[in-house]
């Protein structure tokens, strides 16, 4: 592990003289290596991906385990055709979208020697969904609103699983090839996961030091001949952001923590050390508003509309993400996702024309409603105490203050968050959102449907509910972009969750790191049996 | 932090200030202790600018402006601004009236319970000094930031609660400070004399001890005053402390000042640099001080 | 002696007895469990799941039992399990524990290094210039927080070098000159820190000893000023300085706390801070007894030190 730069530096000048010598040479992947990774903060729940919902589990727990299937990891941009077979050599649609059948990979080999069968699938996902005849628990289910509508899963002999559903949603397949849909050994208990892994991915772990770092060496039963490409890998857990930028640019970590660098960082990286290869992508992670419906003022819908014309949107990427952020309704735009309202129609919804004329508009709802300069509206924002939440919520106010709503920062606990937030007690929140998959059917049953412990706003429309499972329901693509369009647009215009913008991420690697694709989506890109070092 | 007290007793000796006139004391300070001086200086103006911050704000110091991110210092922003757009002139000057609230009410809280916990079990003696000094043993036991950490996730973030977190700690040292000089007056003369006349125990305390123990008071409060500055920076940037939207100077610090810190180093420098300025001040002025009012407790 | 010693440990017992039960009921105070935290990184809360992992982790106890079964775990050595990770909490300390000794060691010899040449030259220049320079240098070093100090060297150092220290432990058996490296700065920025206080009460030793009559006695027998100093008043002020480290001891560990996460240290109190915010007990209990019974010798160690040292003391009421 090189420790200093100059020890870097003698190293990326031997690739490039070895490159000069050999040019054909810098192409062709190179076995063996090592990368030392940033990590963000250290595993909270072990490598039990199925019981969190945080990148900072997913990333470093990603090179262990395998799905059954998964977005590319050499493509950006994720959607239905770029999902490829991991553990499922193949699959497919029976009964007219109802019936999902996997035909799984017979020479995959657990950690620990143990063979891989569809016992091992059925029983990750009848535990994930709670089942009730599932072999054990999860301590927690975050996810388990994705297989709702999963009849039953069924394991007809050992290299064949089927996903029977209730009615037809080709949207399962995008979720299960999430990041955060993993296989877990069925011979291991759940809590097994939160202590160490035994997974039939590419790496398996070696040491994991409590706060410091797991060291993962390269799997040689890997399924895939020929992968992974690396020897071995370090996942550097460093808590105090400023000192882990300066690790990376140091040359100490040679790949950045997935939606880490923002625009800032990436320049002034990029001035430090020019030769860094900076990508920026999307993270399918959002800044939202929500407003609780079921406490005045902002059941009332003027209320709650006045609020999104009344934040710039542009002014807010500026400010808050100097640039690095995109305006998108619930779903992210293009070139980040594939199922975003489009530019033009989005310049149509509320908060997205001239600030000025927005404000106006924002000022007579208002009035509307009986809010005039004489008579303020007074509210308590709330918002997690992270800075990144804080720094929106800052913004927020400011922007509110200029239509008349005077409004206090309450920053809650992050660990009471969610609670508060599930509970209802509060008005008005700045919120951040990020979605494990950019697939309208994760997103709207999540955040949108009625009673979803996750719909902090209460927001509950029989006719987007109706909407939301038609969509779902909907085998062809294009009728069904049509469809998720309309629901977004609707959304807006209920100001059911304003949305403000879609985050951006400068996914930062030395040169040597070669194949190590970032995704418009930070949830789905950790695998690693891809990247190789030209070091 | 309180002299030893070991097995044996190191008396400290209650100094009262005589009066030749509070302007020749001031001058005379100034003379013989131009370091202290200069700490005390540096005090006042921290005082004026916390008094006086929303007439000296050349913003508003929470106003967000999206299109003057990151300025540099100059003319049109004196210190820069920062990510959001925020002066951070206005921002220290504002900071100061946090960091000065938090560092003088915990200070004087932490020494008065302290002082009065001092008095109390120095004059009282035999078991409640016994108990006391158990108490305070369990207090100063725990390094005082851990103990503030603990205190303050506890109490959750607010200015009461951060203030209260940052005295607690320093109740056991002011308790030793007080109660050492009370035990060397309690046996003076005067006091004698006193019960002897039968004045009752509380009255002795406060009336004849309490002056007396002024001096040492004055010189704990100036020495606690920089220390409880630091743990509120400290707490602040460990997301403990004051709570946005107050600019506190310790959270001007947290992440985004690293983040931001080499295309805009100003964000880390100008809030750093007051704080240090601030206990700096009171550190100079607390030594001074101390030398003058108590020679005793020189040094420690 | 004897007598002094057992007097001093059973008070010491006492002491620590208490601080268990102030820890212990803070901890609880503290608002949300380690639960909220694990539903906080899922993204929701479910009240059927949260109870049951209440129960799992016992919890749902009434707090006293809670505390007994906590009192019973230390008397018999074990220390309990972490919450967070599901192993034995001292599995999780004791790696980090020579981190820790390491660097405060570190840190007080380079405060001594630094404070006890200041104080002299300081208290023989002193009111000259040269004495208010280096009172002044002192005491700015007292006066900047840690984290900042910390925080400056290392983006300084990467803004003009390229370079910072190794953000992972390297152990001394593995490559030493790189522990060393390792440890400098952080040691430094904490030890110029503790310095102060060093420097400001070897000074005042040193101006009282140069006031005694045997000082003046040996600088009329014709000894050097240099000599004398550093044979005599040196060798009186050595008491003090002793005193004082005892009580810097427990002010560095708190001092340890934002360098160690600055420079990505895995010590002890790095680790304390996130089992504070993550509401594991049983690691924050048992991390912070710990640091108690340090502190609580430390001051034990410098007071017999004291005895040692100044034979006029005599141990007892």
């Amino acid at each position: 592990m090189a420790r200093f730069r100059y020890t870097v530096a003698a190293f990326v000048l031997a690739a490039v003289v070895g490159a000069g010598v050999m040019p054909a040479a810098a192409q062709t992947p190179k076995q063996g290596g090592h990368l030392n990774v940033m990590l963000r903060e250290d595993l909270a729940q072990g490598f039990s991906i199925h019981e969190t919902s945080t990148i900072s589990t997913v990333w470093p727990s990603m090179p262990c385990l395998s799905n059954l299937v998964i977005f590319d990891p050499l493509k950006r941009v994720e959607s239905a055709d770029t999902i490829i077979g991991e553990l499922a050599e193949k699959w497919s649609w029976q009964d007219n979208y109802k019936n999902l059948v996997f035909f799984l990979r017979k020479d995959v080999k657990w950690h620990d020697g143990k063979p891989f069968s569809s016992k091992d699938v059925k029983s990750t996902f009848d535990m994930v969904r709670a089942a009730p005849d599932a072999p054990a628990k999860l301590r927690l289910s975050p996810r388990k609103d994705w297989y709702a509508n999963v009849e039953a899963i069924e394991a007809p002999d050992p290299h064949t699983v089927v996903f029977r559903l209730k009615r037809p949603q080709p949207g399962l397949l995008a979720m299960l090839a999430s990041g955060y849909s993993p296989v877990y050994a069925a011979h291991l208990t759940p809590a097994a996961y939160r202590a160490a892994c035994i997974g039939t991915g590419p790496f398996k772990v070696k040491e994991w030091r409590k706060g410091e770092f797991i060291d993962y060496v390269k799997n040689p039963d890997y399924f895939i001949k020929g992968r992974p490409y690396l020897d071995s890998l370090r996942y550097v857990v460093i808590k105090e952001r400023g000192t882990r930028v300066a690790a990376l640019q140091a040359g100490q970590l040679d790949v950045s923590f997935p939606g880490e660098i923002s625009k800032t960082s990436a320049e002034q990286l990029k001035a430090a050390v020019p030769q860094l290869v900076i990508t920026p992508v999307g993270t399918n992670v959002n800044d939202n508003i929500i407003m609780n419906m079921k406490k005045p003022p902002f059941d009332n819908p003027k209320i709650r509309l006045a609020v999104s014309y009344a934040i710039d949107r542009k002014g807010l990427i500026q400010a808050v993400h100097q640039g690095g952020g995109v305006p998108g309704a619930s779903l992210p735009p293009k070139p980040y996702g594939v199922w975003g309202i489009l530019e033009k129609d989005l310049a149509a919804l509320p908060g997205y024309g001239k600030p000025e004329d927005m404000k106006a508009r924002a000022r007579k709802l208002l009035a509307e409603a009986g809010v005039t300069p004489q008579n303020p509206l007074r509210v308590e924002m709330a918002t997690r105490a992270i800075a990144i939440y804080v720094d929106m919520a800052s913004f927020v106010i400011n922007e509110l203050k200029q239509v008349g709503i005077e409004s206090t920062l309450k920053q809650i606990e992050t660990a009471q968050w969610h609670a508060t937030m599930t509970r209802g007690e509060y008005q008005i929140g700045a919120n951040l959102t990020g979605i494990g998959v950019d697939e309208p059917d994760a997103n709207f049953y999540e955040n949108y449907a009625c009673g979803s412990p996750r719909n902090y706003s209460f927001y509950c429309s029989e006719q987007v509910a109706k909407m939301v499972d038609e969509q779902s329901q909907e085998l062809d693509p294009k009728k069904r972009q049509q469809m998720v369009w309309a629901i977004q647009k609707k959304l807006e215009e209920d100001a059911a969750r304003p949305m403000l913008d879609w985050r951006l991420d400068y996914f930062t690697v030395w040169p040597h790191v070669k194949n190590m694709v970032p995704h418009h989506n930070i949830y789905n890109f950790g695998r690693m049996q891809e990247v190789w070092s030209a070091k | 932090m309180a002299t030893r007290p070991l097995g044996v007793e190191v008396p400290g000796i209650g100094v009262v200030l005589r009066r030749p006139g509070a302007w020749t004391t001031l001058t005379r300070f100034c003379r013989k202790k131009p370091l202290g001086a200069a700490g005390g200086l540096i005090m006042l103006l921290m005082f004026l600018t916390a008094l006086l911050a929303d007439q000296l704000q050349t913003y508003d110091p929470i106003a967000t402006d999206a299109a003057h991110t990151l300025a540099p210092p100059g003319g049109e922003h004196w210190l820069g601004s920062d990510h959001l757009g925020r002066d951070i002139y206005s921002r220290i000057v504002h900071g100061a009236r946090v960091s000065l609230i938090v560092g003088i009410a915990s200070a004087l809280l932490g020494s008065l319970l302290g002082g009065v916990i001092g008095l109390l079990s120095g004059y009282a003696g035999g078991k409640t000094d016994l108990i006391a000094q158990r108490v305070m043993d369990i207090l100063q036991g725990l390094p005082l930031l851990v103990l503030a950490l603990v205190l303050s996730a506890s109490l959750g973030p607010s200015i009461q609660n951060v203030v209260i977190a940052i005295s607690i700690p320093i109740i056991p040292r002011a308790a030793r400070v007080i109660r050492a000089s009370v035990l060397s007056i309690r046996e003076m003369q005067y006091v004698e004399a006193a019960r002897a006349v039968g004045l009752r125990h509380l009255r002795i305390a406060f009336r004849h001890i309490l002056p007396n123990t002024i001096g040492p008071f004055i010189v704990l409060c100036t020495a606690q005053l920089g220390s409880a500055i630091l743990v509120e920076a400290a707490l602040s940037f460990l997301g403990l402390g004051v709570p946005e939207p107050y600019p506190s100077w310790g959270r001007m610090l947290s992440v985004s000042a690293a983040e931001y810190a080499q295309k805009a180093p100003w964000l880390v420098m100008f809030p750093g640099l007051a704080i240090s300025l601030a206990v700096f001040g009171s550190n100079l002025l607390g030594d001074a001080l101390r030398d003058t009012l108590d020679p005793r407790l020189r040094g420690a | 002696m004897k007598a002094y010693v057992a007097q001093r440990l059973g008070i010491a017992i006492l002491t620590l007895f208490g601080m268990s039960l102030v820890i212990f009921a803070l901890l609880r105070l503290a608002p949300g469990d380690i639960v909220d935290i694990l539903f906080a990184a899922a993204g929701y809360v479910d009240p059927q799941a949260r109870a049951e992992i209440m129960r799992e982790l016992g919890l749902d106890q009434p707090f006293w039992v809670q505390y007994v079964e906590w009192m019973r775990q230390i008397l018999t050595g074990d220390m309990g399990k972490s919450y967070r990770y599901d192993l034995p909490a001292w599995e999780i300390i004791g790696p980090l524990v020579p981190v820790t000794l390491e660097l405060a060691a570190l840190s007080l010899i380079v405060s001594v290094a630094l404070g006890v040449p200041l104080g002299v030259i300081s208290a023989v220049r002193q009111d000259t210039g040269l004495d208010y320079v280096l009172r002044v240098f002192s005491l700015a070093g007292l006066s900047m927080p840690s984290f900042w100090l910390g925080m400056v060297i290392i983006l300084g150092l990467v803004a003009w070098l390229g370079w910072i220290p190794p953000m992972t432990y390297v152990s001394p058996r593995e490559n030493l000159g790189l522990h060393l490296i390792q440890f400098a700065l952080p040691a430094l920025a904490v030890g110029y820190r503790s310095s102060a206080l060093i420097m400001r009460i070897t000074r005042s030793s040193v101006l009282e000893v140069m006031r005694e009559d045997y000082i003046r006695t040996a600088r009329a027998k014709g000894q050097s000023g240099g000599v004398v100093i550093w044979r005599h008043a040196l060798k009186n002020a050595v008491l003090p300085v002793v005193t004082v480290i005892g009580i810097e001891f427990a002010f560095l560990i708190g001092g340890l706390v934002v360098t160690e996460t600055v420079f990505n240290l895995p010590g002890v109190a790095r680790f304390l801070v996130e089992a504070i915010l993550w509401r594991d007990y049983p690691v924050v209990q048992n991390l912070v007894m710990f640091i108690a019974v340090i502190v609580i010798l430390s001051n034990l160690v410098v007071d017999m030190l004291y005895g040692v040292l100044d034979p006029r003391v005599r141990y007892g009421n």
